[in-house]
């Protein structure tokens, strides 16, 4: 009995999704067409079908999609809003918009104006778009499997306050993102409340904050991606297991500006990234149970500032070469482990010729404790007078946190495959 | 002259007033974010009359509920109003709307008003529940 019950419910479910997946007809969209705005050809289309829109100069907004229909976009026409309301608003399942060029959105300090928008939907699809001059860009709310893939987004924002995100979830799940290039807005993309998220292969720039800012996400991931020259670089904050892979973290200067900034996270992975030539590489502030391992640390002012309420943290396998500072502290006790880095300070020797050094290596400098407790000590930079400082201080260590050692320092620098 | 000068030291150094937040620069002592929304934001100032930045009132109450600033020695609390942008008003004195229309920086979705029409008008614009400081102080506090 079950059984045809079972049959009956997986007849339903294969009905269901052929009924919306066999393809419609086909409208076209053009200036010598039937149909001369996109609205027009909305308006009589039905589920499944399609929407081509020709070359051309479309003065259109607040185009709101309530039909499961794709619509794409056939030698990059452009959308132009003409700063009046937001562009594309979907609010059905399985929906694609592609190919598009849409510009000019308006600045609103109430309303969360975008070019795209997605709400309450489902199996969306947003793909080889150019979105140019906007203030949020694609906005997802309440959605989940959807893509966001290939687009081109570029925002103007000058002023924190006249500026929204590019790609911005909220309350979403399973979504990916992949191969997006955005720039010039407030946070590159912006995450809160989202869960089971990939971020592949996306760069993030020039953005006023933050290439990329998690809020409350817990179980994401993101790879591959590039971060350069945002005002604040990448802040990952109030989450849990989260998956940080085969990232570039480059050149994000200024006095509050951070490689990655990690508030309040626990138990995630930050793998094989690359961070170079940024303020700080690594900030953590009540981050506990972190594996941090194999990446590379270059060129910059701190390599990590580690707070004391940090804690079960592991820095394993580590390259660290050419920073200001490597480890900074603002305790003197130490719950997290280190093991295996290379660290190109290191003034050891290996005897046994196994390429790890025979003396611990201990990597938070006293100068570096006196410059967080005094600021302003950072004039005596490189002095003379420092070198004795640091220099007696591992030869009897007092204030440094004694616990903060690496017993098994490289000598050679960690290759990754 | 050392005498007068040092009287006006005294009265700068012991000043309550509030120190305007530098949108985009000033980071949220309590979770590090880079101030950037101006219809949020608040400020302790110490009995010392140091400046205490935060991105949002969420920020400014768990910053005390951490117990990372004693009640004692707090001289004032700001808040600012989200009708006027940036703008920082006596805390204690606000009204406080908790509506899932208006997102704050922190996700607590609340927004202060100096005034209590205001503050009515955006409860007619957006819905949600009104409280005062006392008020909206016990429900982060039970949020926890």
């Amino acid at each position: 009995m079950i059984r045809i019950f079972k049959n009956i419910f997986l007849l339903f479910v294969t009905a269901l999704f052929f009924n919306t997946t066999v393809s419609g007809k086909e409208l076209t969209v053009c200036a010598e067409c039937g149909y001369k705005s996109i609205k027009s050809a909305l308006k009589v289309c039905e589920d499944g079908d399609k929407i081509l829109v020709k070359k051309g100069y479309y003065r259109e907004n607040n185009i709101v999609i309530d039909k499961s229909i794709s619509i794409s976009g056939e030698d990059n026409p452009v959308i132009d809003l003409e700063f009046n309301n937001q562009g594309f608003v979907i609010r059905k399942d399985n929906v694609t918009v592609s190919g598009l060029e849409i510009r000019n959105i308006n600045v609103s300090y109430v309303k969360d104006l975008s070019a795209i928008k997605i709400e309450n939907s489902s199996w969306c699809r947003i793909e080889n778009n150019f979105l140019f001059n906007t203030f949020f860009a694609v906005y997802l709310s309440n959605s989940d499997n959807c893509t966001v893939k290939n687009n081109k987004i570029t925002g103007f924002a000058q002023t924190e306050s006249s500026s929204g995100n590019g790609i911005h979830l909220w309350k979403c799940r399973n979504i990916l993102i992949e191969n997006n290039e955005t720039s010039g807005h407030r946070d590159g993309i912006y995450f809160e409340f989202v869960t089971n998220t990939r971020i592949i292969n996306n760069n993030s720039h020039n953005n006023l904050r933050y290439g990329l800012h998690f809020m409350f996400s817990d179980s994401n991931s993101y790879r591959k991606n590039l971060f350069r020259e945002n005002g604040a670089g990448v802040a990952v904050m109030y989450t849990k297991n989260i998956v940080m892979e085969d990232n570039t973290f480059i050149e994000n200067w200024g006095p509050a500006s951070y490689g990655i900034l990690l508030k309040d996270i626990s138990r995630s992975i930050i793998r094989r990234n690359r961070f170079i030539k940024n303020t700080i590489g690594i900030f953590m502030e009540g981050s506990d149970k972190m594996n941090i391992e194999e990446n590379e640390f270059r060129d910059n002012g701190y390599a990590v500032k580690i707070f004391g309420n940090c804690s079960y943290d592991t820095l394993v396998r580590n390259n660290f070469i050419g920073n200001t500072f490597d480890i900074s502290t603002n305790s003197s006790r130490n719950e997290n482990f280190y093991s295996g880095n290379y660290w190109d300070k290191y003034k050891g020797y290996d005897m046994d010729k196994d390429n790890t050094g025979d003396v611990p290596y201990r990597p938070v400098s006293l100068y570096s404790m006196l410059v967080e407790k005094v600021p302003e000590s950072i004039i005596m930079l490189r002095s003379f007078i420092t070198e004795i400082i640091d220099l007696t201080e591992k030869a009897i260590p007092v204030f440094i946190p004694e616990s903060l050692v690496d017993e098994k320092p490289k000598m050679i620098r960690n290759e990754y495959n | 002259m050392i005498i007068i000068f040092s009287i006006l030291l005294f009265f700068f150094s012991c000043s309550s007033e509030s120190e305007p937040i530098n949108y985009g620069t000033d980071q949220c002592d309590h979770c590090r974010m880079t101030i950037m929304d101006k219809k949020f934001g608040a400020e302790i100032i110490t009995k010392k009359g140091k400046a205490v930045k935060f991105d949002a009132l969420e920020c400014m109450i768990n910053y005390q509920l951490e117990n990372k600033i004693n009640e004692s020695d707090v001289d004032k609390y700001y808040c600012v109003d989200y009708s006027e942008p940036a703008k920082l008003k006596d805390a204690k004195e606000m009204t406080y709307l908790v509506s899932p229309k208006i997102k704050s920086p922190m996700g607590e979705n609340i927004s202060a008003y100096s005034g209590k029409n205001t503050a009515e008008k955006s409860l007619n614009d957006f819905g949600g529940e009104i409280f005062n400081w006392e008020g909206i102080k016990n429900r982060l506090k039970n949020n926890k």
